[in-house]
């Protein structure tokens, strides 16, 4: 009877250290940061969080980098948190920890724009600054959203980039994300706005495809494309993980198709040129650095008391520049970034290496 | 005797403290108060009333694993739990933004979790042939399949209004309402499962289905019944989690069914049915919980968190396997 | 007259045989809704782009086949998948052929840690793999380091999607070769007959002098390196790879075997059943944009074409089940 207690009790024991060492190993980094933290608390720095929308994603740890480096270089702690899964049901767990240490300011990529609100509006009663970056929470939830370029723009951007590679007539679709992503449908209805002047009449949408931001799922959508409308000319793709889907399909099937959208330069650098064998003559996006630069700058006016996040507020962004806060469409407040940046054959060896 | 799991430890009568501490349960409490200092040790942050306050958004997936572990004691297994969640969630939403009376969208919401149950049970029940793995696998794509044509393109719901769910996520003092809800389900479930006969025939099922066939159970109807209660109680978590939420969207209730199971089965249950007790579901369903949130409060990157759950899980069952294994060894040798 | 009988005898009594009706059913009713669907490229395209599942099923064949499951596959897949990628990324080694080998290996060392723990631990299959499944994951995000592989990064690896070899992909000549492999195993080999003996009856096994562990140990290291192979491949057909690389993607698989007529309690199921239940679920991928229905409805039907199939497999047995019990007794 002993023997078996003994050995009850030592496989307990074994548990527990390995939680304990798992724990341990595992937080080393973390962990002394958080400690870290602590120690600035008392000594009364700031402490800024930035929620991203989910782990291994480059896009995202391109921006936690830019807002790191500018809040630290102003003598801020940043904690950053990826979610579990990228959903908002994760986010809200993640933001109700982030109450609990008693952070400062949270800065959040929003998975859904309505579904962080009960979790937002307590933080702002703990007094915790809230502001938005790169996908909007709902007006209600936030004090300012940083935004990379007006949907406006992108959708005129985006439509005049088709209306120059498609030769000013014939057809076109559009590769989407999921069917229910906010800021995809935003520059979705921001485009076919802008397809109602009547220099666009000549250009036919066929069809928009979701691709789920899934490789597998953006491949047979594009093939299912090809296939279904032979006389297809361009597909807009904006979103990473599809224009690179469709990208690797048009240039592997030596499509006349091309192909222009929103992407990151370092993934599609091999599609990328103005020969028949490279399927993307050019695309968009904007500089993920300086918007976590600016995600940065803005979390530590609201902070300071520079701004509240009312409209006709300004701040100075360090090297940025000076940026004011604007009226979003959705009721609330915003800092646009700036214009979008292009990139063709010319300059994708400089910045595939950046990001 | 050891079961198939090998979890009980005891084969003879014993004395009972004895055989409490060395229960599974037992050494799962120990666990518990371990988890906690390690939590406080770790973290300045780990106080009473934070982890009061991050609890109710996780306490929603103990609404699933209850009728979760009747499942698995049954010996069946379902994983559609987290689209009926997904599903209920957006009818309730949906329909009190219509202007539909707060009593009307919980009932709408409860009974939306319960036909989805309804479901899977019959058509488990008509092609008894088929696994339920897969059956509900289907079930899942198709329930939340439902719930994204109800959403739409803008794929999320958010209430115009939450004056009603804001009700259901009130607190006495700083105890939010849900936390007595857990006790009250929590207890009435464990009641039903050991002290009626509904529950000693979820153990006969689960140990031999046609074996309590012949015994005059009536085995479909029992496993139509638990799969119908699972959807009704996925409806309430599904009202529980609007009510953090205010809306629903197409991930809502995403890998609840995973973490229901991996509760389950961390507190004992043998997913091969007829084995294990709810209670150690509970315990272990807090043990998890707070390790997450102890763990969140140093911003551990979450990966490692579900590594740590990950390996937890296979050595809850692993261990005392080879224990046993062990020890059988070593009864061996001594009969020879 | 006798002749006829004897067909429409296998037609109604092979299972594989039935689900091929269903699934030639299936793409004419494709092909009339969408002409292009049978066309020669389109249907290299659907095989290319499916072959990870298909792969996939095959393994996981053996694995329903003893009575276990695995759902750590897809998790095992992103992890070899990743490291493959990022070996890659940084020049460490760029040989191909090295490249796979690394793969198979740490997806085998996946596989022989779940078919440890199930055989030696006996741990339920389940539960060991749905730990291994988050460990694995967990540990694919933390080799991906918050980074892809992109295409530029896999230089020439990418082309191995892309050449042929006597008209036909070298990723198609993986598929055909493993199925072929696991054919001959299945068939022909006393291991093979050894895992339909173990899931069949395992302690009629045990008793003929079966060492059940080792058989348990085996398909899941088999598994594994599929596992392995199929997370180099998708790298290769993507030209990328992500850390959350076929999510969720385990129950795919096993739906397809599961399509594929193969018995989750084991003993029942052969391979030609899962490159059916796989071809079911390649063809439904493929058509759904084909067919034009809307995009928002897409998943809803793909439950719905998995349920009638699985449920009508269940007729027809019964049926099959019938016609026997009939024989027997004339």
């Amino acid at each position: 009877m002993k023997k078996k207690m003994v050995g009850m009790l030592l496989c307990a024991a074994m548990v527990v250290s390995l939680i304990a060492g798992c724990g341990n190993s595992g937080a080393d980094k973390e962990g002394s940061k958080a400690e870290d933290v602590k120690k600035a608390d008392d000594s009364g720095k700031k402490v800024y969080a930035l929620v991203t929308k989910s782990a291994g994603n480059p896009f995202m740890d391109i921006i936690a980098g830019g807002f790191t480096d500018v809040i630290e270089a102003a003598g801020g702690e940043v904690i950053v948190r990826h979610p579990e899964a990228a959903t908002a049901d994760a986010q809200v767990s993640v933001i109700q920890s982030l109450i609990s240490q008693g952070v400062d300011s949270i800065t959040v990529s929003a998975n859904d724009q309505n579904a962080l609100q009960a979790a937002l509006e307590e933080a702002m009663d703990a007094g915790i600054k809230i502001s938005g970056l790169d996908s909007a929470t709902n007006a209600d939830s936030r004090q300012v959203f940083v935004n990379q370029a007006s949907d406006a723009e992108i959708g005129k951007t985006l439509m005049e980039a088709i209306y120059d590679i498609a030769g000013g007539e014939g057809q076109w679709a559009i590769l989407s994300a999921t069917s229910q992503a906010t800021n995809q449908n935003a520059w979705i209805a921001a485009m076919q706005e802008a397809m109602k002047d009547d220099k666009y009449s000549k250009l036919e949408l066929t069809e928009i495809a979701y691709g789920d931001d899934e490789p597998q799922k953006s491949t047979d959508q594009t093939q299912a494309l090809l296939s279904k409308y032979p006389d297809l000319k361009v597909i807009c793709s904006p979103t990473t993980v599809g224009i690179n889907a469709a990208a690797k399909v048009l240039q592997d099937d030596h499509s006349s198709v091309k192909l222009t959208g929103l992407g990151l330069p370092s993934e599609l650098a091999e599609y990328m040129g103005d020969g028949d064998d490279k399927s993307c003559p050019y695309m968009y996006l904007w500089n993920p650095i300086e918007l976590g630069q600016l995600g940065g700058y803005t979390a530590m006016a609201l902070v300071n008391g520079e701004i509240t996040g009312a409209e006709g507020e300004s701040f100075k962004a360090g090297d940025l520049g000076d940026y004011e806060i604007i009226k979003a469409k959705d009721g609330g407040t915003e800092v646009v970034l700036g214009p979008l940046f292009k990139f063709d054959s010319s300059n994708i060896n400089e910045w595939k290496d950046v990001f | 005797m050891a079961g198939k799991s090998g979890r009980s430890i005891a084969n003879k009568p014993e004395k009972v403290w004895q055989k409490r501490i060395l229960s599974w349960e037992g050494m799962l409490v120990v666990l518990f108060i371990a988890v906690n200092i390690f939590c406080i040790n770790i973290s300045s942050m780990y106080q009473f009333s934070n982890v009061l306050r991050e609890m109710p958004k996780y306490l929603t997936e103990v609404f699933i694993l209850l009728p979760m572990a009747y499942i698995l004691i049954m010996g069946d297994i379902d994983i559609s739990v987290g689209s009926i969640v997904c599903l209920s969630a957006t009818m309730a939403c949906t329909a009190y933004n219509k202007g539909i009376p707060f009593i009307a969208v919980v009932l709408i919401c409860l009974m939306t979790g319960m036909a989805c149950g309804f479901v899977n049970g019959i058509i488990l029940t008509r092609f008894t042939e088929l696994p339920p793995m897969i059956v509900t696998l289907a079930t899942q794509i198709i329930f939340r399949g439902i719930a994204e044509i109800t959403l739409g393109s803008g794929g999320s719901v958010s209430l115009t209004k939450a004056d009603g769910f804001r009700m259901i996520s009130g607190k006495v003092g700083k105890v939010p309402y849900i936390v007595f809800l857990v006790i009250i389900l929590a207890a009435g479930f464990t009641v039903v499962l050991c002290a009626t006969t509904f529950g000693r025939r979820l153990y006969a099922i689960g140990s031999n289905k046609l074996a309590a066939y012949y015994a005059g159970i009536q085995v479909e109807r029992t496993r139509l019944i638990v799969y119908s209660v699972t959807g009704f109680m996925s409806g309430l978590a599904a009202l529980l989690l609007v009510s953090v939420l205010y809306g629903a969207n197409t991930t809502t209730g995403n890998g609840f069914e995973m973490d229901a199971i991996a509760m389950a089965v961390f507190g004992g249950i043998s997913t091969n049915g007829g084995k294990g007790k709810l209670q150690g579901g509970i315990i272990a369903a807090f043990i998890i919980i707070c390790l997450r949130i102890g763990l969140g409060l140093i911003n551990l990157n979450p990966q490692i968190i579900l590594i740590i759950l990950g390996i937890l899980l296979v050595l809850s069952v692993l261990l005392p396997n080879i224990f046993r294994g062990v020890k059988l060894q070593s009864k061996s040798i001594e009969m020879k | 007259m006798k002749k006829n009988k004897s067909i429409l005898k296998t037609i109604t009594t092979s299972r594989e045989i039935s689900l091929l009706v269903v699934l030639v059913l299936l793409c004419a009713a494709i092909t009339i809704k969408s002409p292009s669907f049978m066309t020669y490229k389109s249907i290299i395209d659907m095989l290319r782009n499916n072959t990870v599942t298909m792969i996939m099923a095959v393994g996981m064949l053996g694995i329903l086949l003893i009575g276990g499951i695995d759902i750590s596959v897809a998790s095992s897949l992103a992890l070899s998948g990743m490291t493959a990628g990022m070996l890659m990324k940084y020049g460490v080694v760029k040989n191909v052929f090295l490249i796979f080998l690394i793969a198979m290996a740490i997806g085998g060392l996946c596989g022989l840690i779940n078919g440890l723990v199930i055989s030696r631990g006996k741990v339920l299959p389940i539960i060991a793999t749905m730990g291994a499944m988050y460990v694995y994951r967990g540990l694919a995000y933390l080799v991906a380091n918050n980074e892809w592989v992109s295409a530029e990064d896999l230089g020439t690896f990418s082309s191995f999607a892309l050449d042929k070899f006597w008209g036909i992909n070298y990723v198609i000549w993986v598929l055909i070769g493993v199925y072929a492999l696991f054919f001959v195993m299945m068939k022909w080999t006393r291991l093979g007959r050894k895992v339909y003996a173990v899931g069949s009856n395992k302690e009629a096994a045990s008793i003929s002098g079966i060492n059940i562990s080792n058989v348990e140990l085996f398909v899941y290291v088999m598994m594994g390196i599929l596992a392995g192979i199929c997370g180099t491949i998708a790298v290769s057909v993507y030209s990328s790879a992500q850390p959350n690389m076929l999510y969720g993607k385990e129950m795919d698989i096993i739906a397809a075997c599961v399509i594929g007529g193969v018995s989750m309690s084991g003993g029942r199921g052969s391979v030609a059943g899962a490159l059916l239940g796989g071809l079911v679920l390649a063809a439904i991928a493929k058509a759904l944009p084909l067919v034009g229905i809307e995009a928002i409805a897409q998943n809803t039907v793909k439950g719905v074409i998995i349920l009638v199939v699985i449920i009508l497999n269940v007729i027809t047995q019964r049926t099959i089940d019938r016609n026997n019990l009939k024989e027997r007794e004339i």
